[in-house]
């Protein structure tokens, strides 16, 4: 098993990392899509107490996840179009972007409604901001609009990696199922 | 003679009000607040009764003479999240339209440690009255002005906050913690 990336391909971490918070942000924004569709009920509460909770794994689990690629050297791109490669790239720091940018606006407007987040009942953090509805208003929007621009991001990238499997029938997209 | 019966009759004149009004201690409302905090997904989740007002007398050198009466005006509950104190005022919570009021009722007093006192009185919310003991501290306590914190805890199923699926208490904890600060002058 080699958990580092090497020149050629990804280690076991960086591949465990990217199909979990893959699986977790793809629930997130399934839950978060209906949560706020749907009218005040038990099913709702615990909705909105989920989509907390793992969206501050996200946020914990990027730490990580960006630090580990920070110290990994991250494998060549075969003989792709340079363009190709730099849309990767971008579409690659942009959902670094989201997975910060996501959890903290959530984490903003939840302390702007002053309902703070439990994390699976073991611990509470704290609110960033006081209680304020014009704030919570803001960061709702800024957190919506990033999410719709997160499931334009993930098209792209699914896309993408889809395209290169059954068309160019190349490796991008195996090495990023087992090291 | 003239100058003793008016003597007399002044003693009587100043004494009398005293005598009436000698417990009683007017709640400053802007510097008296009524907090509660309830617990939903594990975190804490906090409100206030923004009005609510009584009558209070009070001597703590006569704990059997004391009465202490406090009318909440339920409608006045304040949460930062509009959506949570709109919810609280509809019929499965606290219905306002049909109980705009809640009252607690004490006349039992006890001195359970220096300045701190417990009211072991009857609350009245929706429409159900249940006992409740409240532990109060005497922050100030002067012949014209008394400061006082204190808490109590209640079971909001026990009087019907939360109808329907919220009486389920997994996601929504059945205990509420009170917390109140009354300053009053005489």
């Amino acid at each position: 098993m080699i958990f580092k990336n090497t020149q050629n391909r990804f280690g076991f971490i960086a591949i465990v990392l990217h199909w979990l918070m893959a699986l977790m942000m793809v629930g997130l924004i399934v839950i978060g899509l209906i949560m706020v569709r749907i009218p005040i009920s038990l099913t709702k509460l615990q909705f909105y107490g989920w989509h907390k909770e793992w969206g501050m794994l996200v946020l914990m689990l990027v730490i990580v996840r960006l630090t580990w690629r920070l110290r990994n050297i991250n494998p060549v791109l075969d003989a792709i179009p340079m363009w190709e490669e730099l849309a990767a790239r971008a579409v690659h720091w942009a959902f670094y972007f989201f997975m910060f940018a996501l959890p903290i606006t959530g984490w903003l407007i939840t302390s702007s409604a002053d309902l703070p987040v439990s994390f699976f009942g073991l611990f509470t953090f704290p609110n960033l901001i006081s209680g304020n509805e014009a704030n919570r208003l803001l960061f709702s929007t800024i957190h919506e609009w990033l999410g719709y621009a997160l499931i334009a991001t993930f098209c792209m990238h699914t896309g993408a990696a889809l395209k290169h499997h059954f068309i160019n029938k190349d490796n991008i997209l195996r090495r990023m199922l087992w090291p | 003679m003239a100058i003793n019966r008016f003597f007399i009759c002044l003693f009587f004149v100043l004494l009398f009000p005293t005598m009436v009004t000698a417990f009683e201690w007017h709640i400053v409302p802007d510097k008296s607040s009524l907090h509660f905090k309830a617990t939903q997904n594990n975190s804490p989740i906090k409100g206030e009764f923004k009005k609510f007002a009584g009558n209070i007398d009070f001597d703590q050198n006569a704990l059997d003479k004391t009465h202490v009466e406090i009318e909440v005006d339920i409608a006045s509950v304040s949460t930062s999240f509009k959506d949570v104190e709109d919810t609280l005022k509809t019929a499965e919570w606290f219905d306002v339209k049909s109980f705009p009021k809640a009252i607690f009722r004490a006349t039992d007093f006890k001195k359970v440690g220096d300045k701190k006192y417990e009211a072991i009185g009857k609350l009245t919310l929706r429409d159900i009255t249940l006992p409740l003991t409240l532990h109060f501290t005497f922050e100030k306590y002067t012949d014209k002005e008394v400061i006082v914190t204190g808490s109590a805890i209640l079971k909001r199923t026990e009087f019907g906050v939360g109808q329907g699926e919220w009486k389920k208490t997994d996601a929504i904890k059945d205990s509420i913690d009170i917390n109140f600060k009354i300053e009053a002058k005489r």
